[in-house]
Parts: structure tokens; C-alpha cells; sequence
């Protein structure tokens, strides 16, 4: 719970973002029935400890993955390793529960187990999409659920006393209709050349000199009222660039932001300029260049 | 992790455009606009909405930090906060869904991180001080006038929409009274420096001067007295917010 919730801020894509979201409240009330439920067994309430030094060193490095490039390794943590494992023990746990002694206990599993289950069915829907917009993921996610398995068997578990294997698949698989409403669709595309409406052809040439690396001809553009800045700011490029692409355009007013992904054998950057209609044709007023979009 | 993290660590992906508020209004001022939407025409419309949608995105991150940056808070306001990022991934799910309505994208106008920035304060006390009475109060107001807006536009998606989410704003902001009051119990000094920190909240963030005490058709946005009454704001809190409306900075 802790950790989903810190990595909702961490992680660019919106679908992830809120899958992350949605799952925090359901943790949050799992914690909250087991701490409930601990006095009823002679322990003290909502106090809790790890299974041992192993276990926090597993999940020190499930928390190492807080890059924004690194939403796979997130995703795979929580939805093919940290929860399948929770789902597991849960299960065995039900299993040797004495139904006439611990229904309570046996109440809170049930739920436990189905929306574990549930939530590991969501993520790995949402997985596929970000291998799908990004093919050598899939590796990197397989190598990084290794790695934490591993870490997590030298724990020997979340309790320190899990039998291999730690995962076991569930008997039944959650039903689509439940799982669906733990997904967002992501939010569609938007059309470039709508958003700029008659902007998209200066900017096209624009894009042209750019990736030709003639910034005379881009600082040429500058409006009149442009801050010196703008010129410093285009000092920071390093072209060529094979690629630029344009990957935002948001309005003030008649005004446009755009937000172009310049990518060159040197690196990936990104050049944010805010352009205004003019008599003299649209110009750049303001200008912004980062090494990094997250 | 850290606890917290910096503010810029904020991630998103590249369709959206971000920009300071400050530049945002005078960019719109050097146009003869006004510097926070004032729903005159669909843009206008439009730009309200993206700019809650980025809003509530920003809530549930800063809820969820929340969640990770205390652990040592008592467990029931851990337990508040997830409920909140419940919450607010349920809020951008209704925003994102208002933007396509009105034929928007996301990405259309540039986000701006106040409420972020507001939510990276260190001390949890501060934070809900900020967060959720500060600015979640001032999403009561701004929800308040879009229900009558979409009411007298004949618009029943927007109207029932924000009044569930407004519903949720409420109880966020009872949870901020509840949570300012019991984590600063016998320490007068955080207390002040909390409420310290929502009143400068109030003072700087008034949608350009827009939000005053009145009725819907006399002023431009309305102080929702009643459901910041019901959100456990005192009569004393509310006169002294009427009264910093009246010497607002204008963004």
C-alpha cells in the first residue's frame, strides 16, 4: 500500500497512474482488517513487523524502481510478484483455517485472496500495454520479477516461513467483468495537425531547421518581445537530431504550446516553445529546453 | 524512496504541457483574457475541466504521498489518505470522461503544479492544512458554480458528474479538519504554522479575484458556505476567508 501509493506521483503513464490509484484503498482496508483482527488473537492492534531482515531487503529493492522510465519494473513488483505471492500464502493459510474456530480470520482471507487475485489480473492487462508500446520491455520485466523472486525466496516469503513455490496460479481465474473495473482506458491521441491548426506549417519547417541543426534560422523566429533568454536556451540543444517529433501542443488563447521530442545520436531532448500569431506570422516568445520530460 | 520527494520529480507523459501559473495568467492577461477560465465560451469550458483533471491527477499523487511519507502518523489518517487516492483516480476517471464530452484531449492546455507543490509540504499537518482544507475548499466553491453553470446550460452529464465528485470534496476536507486538529493536539506552535500555511494557500490562490462571497448570479464564483460548513469549516474561518478574497493577488 505504501509503496503504490508513493509511486503514483513516479509514474508518466496516466492508465498505470490510476490502476496504482485504485488499488491503494483496497490494500489500505486489507492492512486495516488484519490489525483489526490482531487484538482478537492477544496482539496488539494495527502494529505490524517484518518477517525479517531478508523481507525488508526484498522490499528495499522492489522500492529501488522509482525512475520514470521504469514503470515495467513497477508493475511487475507489485502485480506479478508482491501480490501473486500475497495471494499464495493467503490461500494455504485458508486451507489449514479451522472453519468452526476462525471464521473471522477465514472472512478476511476470502476477501483478501479475490481482490489480490482481481488485482493482479488488472495489472497484467495494463503490462500489456506498456510492452506493447514498447517491445524490449518484456525482458526487462521477466529479468526484474527473477531477481525480486529471488530476493523474496532467500526471505523465504512475506512471513519468512513460505514453502516453494512462492506463486502458485490461482485455481480459478477472476472474472473479466470484475477485473475491468479496476482499468481505465488511457486516453486517446490527439491530432497533431487540429491542435495547431495554421500553425502546423511554419512549424513543420521549423522542425526541418531544427533537426538540420541551423539554430540561427530557429533563433530567427524569436518574437521581438522574447525574453534574452530564449537565445541561451537554444544554446543547450545538441543537434542533428534524426528525429523531431512533435508530442504536445496545448493553447493559451490563440496562443500555442508546443512541445517537440528532438532525438539525435547524442541523446533525447526537449524543446517546449510557446509561439504567437503575429502580423509578421506566428513567433516564438518563449522558450524551454529539458533534458528529460519527466 | 525519499520522504518526500521533490517536487519536480512529478511525472508525466509528454502530451501534457506543463508551465508555471504565473506564466500561464499573464500569458492569457497579455490577451485580454481573464487569467483562470471564466466558462464564457466551450475553450473556456474546456479549460476548466483540463484544469481540474490535472488537478485531481495531482490530489491523488499527493494523497499517495502521503500514504508513503508518514508512516509514523497514527494508522487512521494513513487509512484516510488511501481512501483519498481511491477517491481522486475516481475523479481524473470522471474528468477524463467530461473532456472527451466536450470534445477536449488531454493535453490541450498547460498543467501548472500548484496543488503538487502544496502537497510536498514536509509536515502532515501542513499538508492537510493545504491540501485538503486549503485547496480542496477551493474546489468546493469552483464545483459549486460548475453544477449551477451546467444546470443553466441545460448540461445533466456535467451537473451530475461534479456533484458526486463535489460530495467527495467535502467529506476530503472534513478529513483535513479532523486530521489538522488531531495531529497538532497539544502543540499550539504546528498548529499555527499549519493554518499559517492554508491561509497563505487562501490568499494566493483566488482564481484572479474571482471567488467572492455572494450569490451564483452576482459574483463569479461563489463561496460554497454550506458545504464548507459541512466540511467543518467554523463560521470564524469562513469570514476570515471572505475577508482574504478581498486582497487577493490576482492569480
Amino acid at each position: 500500500m505504501r509503496i503504490l501509493g508513493g509511486w503514483i506521483a513516479l509514474t508518466p503513464e496516466v492508465d498505470a497512474k490510476l490502476l496504482f490509484g485504485r488499488h491503494v484503498w483496497d490494500c489500505a482496508q486489507h492492512a486495516d482488517l488484519w490489525g483489526k483482527r490482531l487484538p482478537e488473537l492477544r496482539a496488539a492492534a494495527q502494529v505490524s513487523e517484518p518477517g525479517g531482515p531478508a523481507v525488508v531487503a526484498a522490499f528495499d529493492l522492489i522500492e529501488t524502481a522509482e525512475r520514470p522510465e521504469q514503470t515495467v519494473e513497477r508493475v511487475t513488483a507489485i502485480y506479478r510478484v508482491v501480490k501473486p505471492h500475497l495471494a499464495t500464502v493467503y490461500e494455504r493459510h485458508l486451507a489449514v483455517a479451522n472453519p468452526v474456530y476462525e471464521p473471522p480470520t477465514r472472512r478476511i482471507l476470502l476477501r483478501c485472496i479475490e481482490e489480490e487475485r482481481r488485482h493482479a489480473a488488472a495489472g497484467a492487462l495494463v503490462l500489456e500495454r506498456l510492452f506493447a508500446r514498447d517491445r524490449a520491455s518484456a525482458d526487462r520485466a521477466r529479468l526484474w520479477e527473477r531477481k525480486l523472486l529471488d530476493a523474496l525466496g532467500a526471505a523465504r516469503g512475506v512471513t519468512g516461513d513460505v514453502e516453494l513455490p512462492l506463486v502458485a496460479e490461482p485455481a480459478t481465474p477472476p472474472e473479466r467483468a470484475s477485473v475491468a473495473q479496476d482499468l481505465v482506458t488511457p486516453p486517446s491521441g490527439f491530432d497533431v495537425e487540429a491542435a495547431l491548426g495554421d500553425l502546423a506549417a511554419p512549424l513543420a519547417a521549423h522542425r526541418a531547421a531544427l533537426a538540420r541543426g541551423e539554430l540561427a534560422a530557429v533563433r530567427g523566429e524569436l518574437s521581438g518581445e522574447a525574453p534574452p533568454e530564449a537565445v541561451v536556451e537554444y544554446a543547450r540543444l545538441v543537434p542533428p537530431f534524426e528525429r523531431v517529433e512533435v508530442v504536445g501542443v496545448a493553447r493559451i488563447g490563440r496562443q500555442r504550446v508546443v512541445k517537440l521530442a528532438l532525438a539525435g545520436p547524442r541523446g533525447r531532448q526537449v524543446l517546449q516553445e510557446r509561439w504567437t500569431p503575429t502580423e509578421a506570422g506566428w513567433r516564438i516568445v518563449t522558450v524551454e529546453v529539458t533534458d528529460s520530460t519527466s | 524512496m525519499d520522504r518526500p520527494i521533490a517536487y519536480d520529480k512529478l511525472a508525466r507523459e509528454d502530451r501534457f504541457v506543463r508551465m508555471r501559473t504565473r506564466d500561464v495568467a499573464n500569458a492569457k492577461i497579455e490577451q485580454g483574457m481573464p487569467p483562470f477560465p471564466d466558462l464564457s465560451s466551450e475553450a473556456s469550458m474546456r479549460d476548466r475541466i483540463h484544469g481540474i483533471l490535472v488537478g485531481e491527477m495531482q490530489a491523488m499523487e499527493g494523497a499517495g504521498r502521503s500514504v508513503y511519507d508518514f508512516p509514523d502518523a497514527p494508522w487512521e489518517f494513513t487509512l484516510d489518505m488511501a481512501r483519498q487516492v481511491w477517491d481522486e483516480s475516481r475523479h481524473v476517471e470522471t474528468y477524463l470522461g467530461l473532456l472527451d464530452h466536450l470534445g477536449g484531449y488531454v493535453g490541450e492546455f498547460p498543467e501548472t503544479t500548484l496543488l503538487w507543490r502544496c502537497a510536498c509540504a514536509e509536515d502532515a499537518a501542513a499538508r492537510v492544512a493545504g491540501v485538503n482544507r486549503g485547496l480542496e475548499g477551493l474546489a468546493c466553491d469552483v464545483f459549486n458554480q460548475l453544477i449551477h453553470i451546467a444546470r443553466k446550460m441545460g448540461d445533466p452529464v456535467i451537473e451530475r458528474s461534479v456533484d458526486y465528485v463535489l460530495a467527495d470534496e467535502i467529506t476530503h476536507v472534513r478529513m483535513g479538519s479532523r486530521w489538522l486538529n488531531e495531529l497538532t493536539r497539544g502543540d499550539a506552535e504546528r498548529r499555527r504554522r499549519a493554518i499559517e500555511f492554508q491561509d497563505s494557500i487562501d490568499e494566493r490562490f483566488n482564481l484572479g479575484g474571482q471567488r467572492q462571497d455572494g450569490h451564483h448570479e452576482v459574483v463569479p464564483i461563489s463561496i460554497a458556505k454550506d458545504a464548507r460548513r459541512l466540511a467543518g469549516f467554523t463560521d470564524e474561518e469562513i469570514e476570515r476567508l471572505v475577508k482574504s478574497t478581498q486582497r487577493s493577488q490576482v492569480y
